[in-house]
């Protein structure tokens, strides 16, 4: 297993040197320059793309085709996808690059750890990712804005606003307001992103963004990994990125805005925490509240990234439809098989057919185990999901 | 004249895995020395505690069990190596979910019984019985009768 060296930190800002890509990126095209230098100069077979359908909609797309890496550039804040299921599989036997959130990269390494994925086959470009948004949401904040959220054609999340562009006829009309304003009146981001405090990807092999650069044409990048490193080396020697030195003070405000991020995040944990506030039978009155909706369509299972059981997992074989239990096994064991690992993506929650709040109830249980443990999953792949972890200190004790 | 069955002072049920070779040897001990146990235990003999699965004291609170034991032989005398440190290891898990699905942490229980102490079998069973009748019946029991 690929060893993980102490995380280096250098800094520089980066831009694609092709006007094109530059203009079409968010930040400069730094990424998407990358991934076609990469694909170039052969370190990746392909590369895994979200491609834009609408402000709402976008497919990832696995491609070895320059022109649509090209195409699909540009951030979509609007399509809360976990790539992580489609490097299991294809990773085996392809090496992939592809721009990664935080919950993606962990996502990744957490199936690396169950051997679903090398870690040496996949480059992970990270993303810097305030938070992204449930498609229906968003359409809600265009209602809101008093657009029509059919003739939505741009999205843009800057500075703390939301921006929309709609183009009614042949107008463009743009509507903005503050992110926080909009979420005090209950319209906003997912609720897993909210209380998300991993805003930098530092278990990517490259973090990119927008924070602490001085240009809005301009990425600014933290190469983390030797692997990142190559990637970045090859960038910058075929000719796509121009580099220069990070400056001092940007690096402090990206610390600056990534501390600002924590913080807000952590107090929303408190204030969404539905169950902070109740007595131990109503918890368990919740609990079954909530889950007896279940269905049992299996489509959080599915869509888990860190879950690796296929389709002989414990959870589905221990469930029985004629079971009248008041929580399904197959509730409890999913639960219970997250504890260590469950990585709060809220991927599940946006896939239930009935809306269990699963965020939620997955963020209880796994939070404390968690905490407990003193283990944070997806950040380094050396360190053993607690539960799988076989404890050979019988003969260490004896001697 | 005889109660009618609702009637009937509650008693709990306590779902007991022993390993094979520890605290079911353990059991039949206190048994052997003519200890009263209280009859609101059911055993289940397992190989190993280490083959007990999380999803097996789930299972069991689901059924109607008021309580489980989880006992096996003590640290350092696996007869297979080192799986009770893997039941250990599942248990810490367990009584974390356990109590934050809303159950009480006396619900769940571990300990290490050896084949002679028949004595601590029969002691730990009575102290168990007692502090559930005390907290009264599972709730996810109840939600199973409904």
């Amino acid at each position: 297993m690929e060893e993980v060296k102490a995380k280096m930190s250098r800094y520089y800002l980066a831009w694609a040197k092709d006007d094109a890509i530059r203009k079409k990126g968010a930040n400069g095209g730094f990424v998407t320059a990358t991934l076609v230098s990469a694909l170039e100069a052969d370190f990746i077979d392909v590369a895994l793309v979200v491609k834009k359908k609408s402000v709402y909609e976008g497919i990832p797309v696995l491609t070895n085709d320059p022109e649509e890496i090209k195409e699909s550039s540009g951030s979509l804040h609007c399509v809360p996808l976990n790539l992580t299921k489609y490097v299991v599989e294809y990773a085996a036997k392809k090496r992939i690059g592809l721009p990664t959130k935080p919950c993606d990269a962990r996502g990744i390494i957490e199936q690396a750890k169950r051997r679903q994925a090398s870690l040496e086959n996949v480059y992970m470009i990270g993303l810097n990712c305030g938070a992204t948004l449930h498609p229906l949401r968003m359409r809600e904040i265009a209602a809101y804005y008093g657009l029509d959220p059919d003739s939505v054609v741009r999205e843009e999340i800057k500075e703390g606003k939301i921006f929309l562009v709609s183009d009614e006829e042949g107008k463009e009309k743009e509507k903005w307001m503050k992110i926080d304003e909009l979420e005090e009146k209950g319209y906003g981001r997912r609720d897993a992103c909210k209380s998300c405090v991993t805003k930098i990807p530092t278990m990517a092999d490259l973090a990119c963004g927008n924070w602490g650069s001085n240009d809005e044409k301009k990425t600014f990048v933290d190469v983390l990994t030797d692997k990142g490193e190559t990637l970045f080396k090859n960038a910058v020697d075929s000719g796509y990125v121009a580099i220069e030195e990070a400056p001092g003070k940007g690096i402090e405000t990206r610390q600056r805005i990534d501390a600002g991020m924590q913080k807000r995040a952590a107090s929303w944990k408190e204030k969404m925490d539905a169950l902070k506030a109740l007595s131990r039978s109503e918890r368990f009155e919740f609990y079954v509240d909530a889950l007896k909706n279940c269905i049992h369509c299996g489509a959080c299972k599915e869509v888990c990234p860190v879950c690796a059981c296929e389709e002989d997992a414990k959870c589905t074989g221990l469930y029985d439809e004629r079971d009248s239990y008041a929580i399904s096994m197959y509730n409890l064991v999913r639960i219970f098989h997250l504890m260590d690992s469950c990585i709060h993506c809220g991927q599940c929650e946006d896939v239930c057919p009935v809306d269990i709040p699963l965020t939620l109830i997955q963020r209880r249980f796994s939070e404390r185990m968690q905490r407990h443990l003193g283990y944070t999953p997806g950040m380094d792949v050396t360190k053993k999901p607690p539960l799988y972890e076989t404890e050979l200190r019988w003969s260490a004790e004896a001697e | 004249m005889r109660k009618r069955l609702a009637e009937e002072e509650w008693e709990p049920k306590i779902l007991a895995f022993c390993c094979n070779w520890c605290s079911y040897a353990g059991a039949d001990a206190a048994g052997l020395e003519r200890r009263q146990v209280p009859p609101t235990i059911r055993v289940i003999r397992v190989m190993c505690s280490g083959r007990i699965d999380p999803a097996f004291v789930l299972m069991g609170l689901l059924e109607g069990a008021d309580a489980v034991l989880v006992t096996g032989c003590h640290i350092g005398d696996c007869h297979y190596v080192n799986a009770n440190y893997k039941t250990r290891n599942r248990y810490e898990f367990l009584k974390e979910f356990v109590d934050e699905l809303g159950l009480e942490p006396e619900r769940l229980w571990l300990s290490w019984i050896s084949a002679s102490e028949g004595s601590l079998f029969a002691e730990m069973v009575r102290d168990v019985t007692e502090k559930i009748k005390k907290i009264g019946p599972s709730p996810l029991r109840r939600e199973w009768k409904k």
